[in-house]
């Protein structure tokens, strides 16, 4: 049902089931469609305390109805992502629309999420379906297994899928603070086995000036 | 056609003596040969009234007439570039995305109240057009300027289409827009889907719509 039109505009097929989508990024539709704003971080009053205190506030509308609606956001580049039973974790700002079959949810990051400039938490998405994903340029999916572990820039991190054990990893020394860092000072190392997806395009973060 | 896509945001433009281009003062990247640029003070087609219409409507950005023989190169601000040939049908553009177009097409500017009256209106200031926007008519190629991609959609009388307003850019053929609102007390206290206002285009043709929520 997800389709990509070009690599900046998706397009999805609506038959009366739902699809969430990034509050604001309908650009055109035909057919019968309604738009209903929904609240990330879970369902009732449970899901309210968590968004009010995780920080996590991705807007969500639900959008239901017949005929064909279309998505962009800023003109960024949108990722297809296909899930079968397991988890993707993606920043809430990255995340464009999910199919009727898939939850969405908040989980903590700890330092990783602090060093990305996007906060503790991070939104995970898991179920069947397909997910949409943006990113600042076309993003690379670069594959983990147990023996090619992977470190990735905290900028350039938009998701990741699969069975994987995420460390912080830093490579501060005393060159840093006197202003001759290499401006990689920390990286995120991923490990297990997995897909990591990679934004050619670096956020400003915290770390990204060190 | 006179225009040639070089890629997604250049465009190449063939003059021949005779026939003259416009395009938005400043747009030139390049060109080749004996073409001369002249500032277009009237910004457009038309005499002195339609000038004075065009600066009473806010239509009135800068043009200059391309005239001569060569080859000239056109792009503005990174931005992509869609060409649309037109035979005999009208194109409702805002001026400010217009890029170039042939001088066989005739500009004009119209007043949006005059389709669909107050509404009319309101749908120009609610979706950032103002209350004018401007119209290219007869046979001939316009490049069209949109931040991110372009894609058409097919509007037929059966299927209605509805577009973002931020995310409109231009549309051509016989057809009516009016600006439809999903309004409910939701958006009210502030908890809307964002989705509030939509300009609803029936009959048939094409309209343009941009991959991003950002005006030029």
């Amino acid at each position: 049902m997800f389709r990509l039109q070009g690599s900046k505009v998706l397009a999805v097929d609506v038959t009366g089931d739902a699809v969430k989508a990034k509050n604001g990024s309908m650009v055109a539709y035909d057919g019968q469609m309604a738009f209903k704003k929904l609240s990330g971080g879970g369902e009732g009053l449970r899901g309210m305390v968590t968004r009010r205190l995780t920080g996590e506030q991705m807007t969500v509308m639900e959008v239901r109805g017949q005929g064909t609606c279309w998505f962009a956001d800023r003109a960024s580049e949108i990722n297809l992502v296909q899930l079968q039973g397991d988890t993707l974790y993606v920043e809430s700002s990255n995340l464009l629309a999910t199919d009727a079959g898939l939850r969405t949810g908040t989980t903590f990051t700890g330092l990783r999420g602090a060093s990305q400039g996007n906060g503790l938490f991070t939104t995970t998405v898991e179920g069947h379906g397909q997910a949409a994903i943006t990113s600042d340029g076309p993003a690379v999916v670069l594959r983990v297994s147990p023996q090619y572990p992977l470190s990735v820039d905290p900028g350039a991190y938009v998701a990741h899928q699969g069975n994987l054990r995420q460390s912080f990893q830093s490579g501060v020394t005393f060159r840093t603070f006197l202003g001759e860092g290499g401006g990689e000072a920390f990286q995120i190392r991923f490990e297990g086995d997995g897909l990591v997806y990679v934004q050619p395009s670096e956020r400003n973060t915290i770390a990204g000036d060190a | 056609m006179a225009f040639r896509e070089i890629n997604s945001k250049m465009i190449e433009a063939t003059v021949v003596p005779g026939q003259r281009l416009f395009s938005q003062r400043g747009a030139m990247l390049a060109y080749r040969g004996e073409v001369s640029f002249t500032p277009n003070l009237q910004g457009g087609q038309g005499g002195v009234m339609s000038m004075i219409g065009r600066r009473l409507a806010n239509e009135d950005t800068p043009l200059m007439t391309v005239e001569g023989s060569g080859t000239v190169l056109f792009g503005h601000g990174g931005h992509h570039v869609q060409l649309i040939t037109l035979t005999g049908d009208t194109l409702y553009v805002e001026a400010d995305r217009l890029l170039a177009f042939e001088g066989t097409l005739q500009q004009g500017t119209m007043f949006l109240g005059s389709q669909g009256g107050v509404m009319g209106m309101v749908r120009g200031q609610v979706s950032g057009q103002g209350l004018f926007t401007t119209t290219l008519k007869g046979h001939g190629a316009v490049a069209v300027m949109a931040h991110g991609g372009v894609f058409e959609v097919p509007i037929t009388p059966q299927r209605p289409v509805h577009v973002d307003p931020q995310a409109y850019v231009a549309h051509h053929g016989d057809v009516r827009n009016k600006l439809s609102t999903a309004l409910g007390w939701r958006d009210m206290v502030g908890r809307g889907s964002g989705e509030a206002f939509q300009l609803e285009l029936s009959g048939s043709g094409v309209v343009y719509v941009q991959a991003s929520e950002e005006k030029l």
